[in-house]
């Protein structure tokens, strides 16, 4: 018994000993992004195709909350999206959009996103769900004045939770360019760039610095697809493209050296290395 | 986030947990039963049926029955699939593992020499007398440490739930990891997974004992 208990003990001190470790305070930042990009791309939402009503309603809200202000003050809270926001009043046409609270007050706008994808749609610090694409999806209902449903799913199933009805949408840091035919998209509402994430203390510099080195990536991302697209030159130089689950794991790996460089977008990049930086 | 809400966040998905966990137990064990008579079924056509059955069962992965249980009813008859989650979750690892468990009490019940049947013949026992009284006993004995092994898988095997984004302990655990860019959810996730693989297979040990009876 008491062996037991010295197994269980240990098991739970495991945690505790981690937690200790993890930060470490030099000038240099652990963790950098290199100068030159992959490229830019930008982020809008996904309707269904044919759902062009829908698109349009959201889209207009979307706009309408750009001219309150709403939009902004959103993006103030995730400073890491902040520099990509890319709609300003200019140019909307006020008359054009939907009227406040002209929404059908029974229906229930299903938003579906990837509760893994910080800082547009995670988990907050008290344990709910939130996010930039969460709040100005939650003010969008609010503006039209129709309920809001949160449907967080497996990234790698969002076609078929689309195309079955289980959400109206996928929103969630998701990216148009190379899809454009797939869904009916609403409005652009942030752009982002592509870029490698390296030790602050690496050697590597350049692109062409990654020839032979191991860089790894999320799956079914647009950083994944451009290095099986567009940048199929690039990733052949690689010495191995590793492809993640999750960013988080393909970090650990970063951080433990079994790894040379990520390939991810700035924001989402930002995010993951904000904690280590500091 | 604080380790407290870290806990009672993934709390909420411990208990989701759960129910996949009872919920496959309570359907599969029984479910495994009438398979193994059917795969034993005095019609040729029903065994084969329920070898196929087996096959596929075993031969593909979990993952994938789960996403065929939750889309196949929207794509084969254009369902409407609102709130099917957890029912889908609870068929797809019911089939799955009454399959395996058909396979164990098929293994426990060929190890009864003919023997036996023809004895409890002569002393006059009936059909049902003999299955419950005298065969059934001993089948429960001998098996019970493969189901011990099962049901430990099953506990593990709850996390593949995060395909149908159903919020189960583990895909809470990679939320949490990936919001707090932290490795600790993993930590506590593989805590849990080892409490209660430990309290099950201490349940077990138990139950053998109980019925060890003839030592």
């Amino acid at each position: 018994m008491k062996k037991k208990l010295a197994i269980l003990l240990a098991m739970v001190m495991i945690p505790a000993s981690l937690a200790a470790c993890g930060s470490s305070g030099s000038d240099a930042p652990a963790y950098r992004f290199l100068e030159e990009d992959l490229g830019t791309e930008s982020y809008a939402i996904g309707f269904r195709l044919g759902d062009e009503e829908l698109a349009e309603t959201v889209s207009g809200a979307v706009q309408a909350l750009v001219l309150d202000g709403t939009y902004a003050s959103i993006g103030e809270k995730y400073p890491d999206i902040k520099d990509f926001l890319c709609l300003t009043a200019e140019g909307i046409d006020e008359a054009s959009l939907p009227e406040k609270g002209s929404g059908d007050p029974e229906y229930v706008f299903k938003h579906g996103f990837d509760l893994d994808y910080p800082p547009y749609s995670y988990l907050q610090d008290d344990g709910s769900v939130g996010g930039f694409d969460v709040e100005l999806a939650q003010a969008v209902c609010e503006y039209m004045g129709w309920g809001y449903e949160a449907v967080p799913f497996n990234w790698d199933a969002k076609d078929m939770e689309l195309n079955a009805g289980s959400c109206d949408c996928i929103w969630s840091g998701f990216t148009k360019e190379g899809r454009e035919d797939l869904y009916t998209w609403g409005i652009t509402y942030s752009d982002n760039t592509q870029g490698i994430l390296v030790a602050g203390d690496s050697d590597i510099k350049t692109l062409a610095d990654l020839a032979g080195k191991v860089v790894g990536v999320q799956t079914a991302t647009s950083a994944y697809d451009m290095l099986e697209g567009d940048r199929k030159d690039l990733a052949d130089t690689f010495g191995e493209l590793k492809v993640y689950e999750t960013y988080t794991i393909a970090y650990n790996d970063l951080k433990a050296g079994a790894i040379d460089a990520i390939a991810i977008d700035l924001t989402a990049g930002s995010y993951l290395i904000a904690g280590d930086n500091q | 986030m604080t380790l407290s809400t870290m806990l009672s966040t993934m709390g909420a998905g411990m208990l989701r947990t759960c129910a996949i966990f009872f919920l496959t137990i309570l359907f599969s064990l029984p479910l495994g039963m009438v398979v193994m008579f059917l795969r034993q079924s005095r019609f040729g056509i029903v065994r084969v049926i329920t070898k196929i059955y087996i096959a596929i069962m075993r031969g593909t992965p979990l993952m994938l029955q789960l996403l065929m249980w939750y889309f196949g009813p929207y794509y084969l008859f254009g369902m409407n699939i609102r709130g099917y989650r957890l029912p889908a979750i609870i068929i797809g690892f019911s089939m799955n593992y009454a399959a395996y468990f058909a396979e164990i009490y098929r293994g426990g019940f060929e190890t009864i020499p003919k023997g036996q049947y023809e004895a409890a013949e002569v002393l006059g026992y009936s059909g049902p007398q003999t299955f419950f009284k005298i065969i059934l006993p001993q089948v429960i004995k001998a098996i019970l440490p493969s189901v011990t092994n099962e049901v430990i898988t099953l506990v593990k095997d709850t996390s593949l739930a995060f395909t149908l984004a159903y919020n189960e302990m583990f895909s809470i655990a990679k939320q949490i990891a990936a919001s707090q860019t932290s490795f600790m959810p993993f930590v506590i996730a593989g805590v849990f997974y080892f409490i209660a693989n430990y309290a099950v297979a201490f349940g077990m040990e138990r139950i053998e004992k109980a019925l060890d009876y003839y030592r």
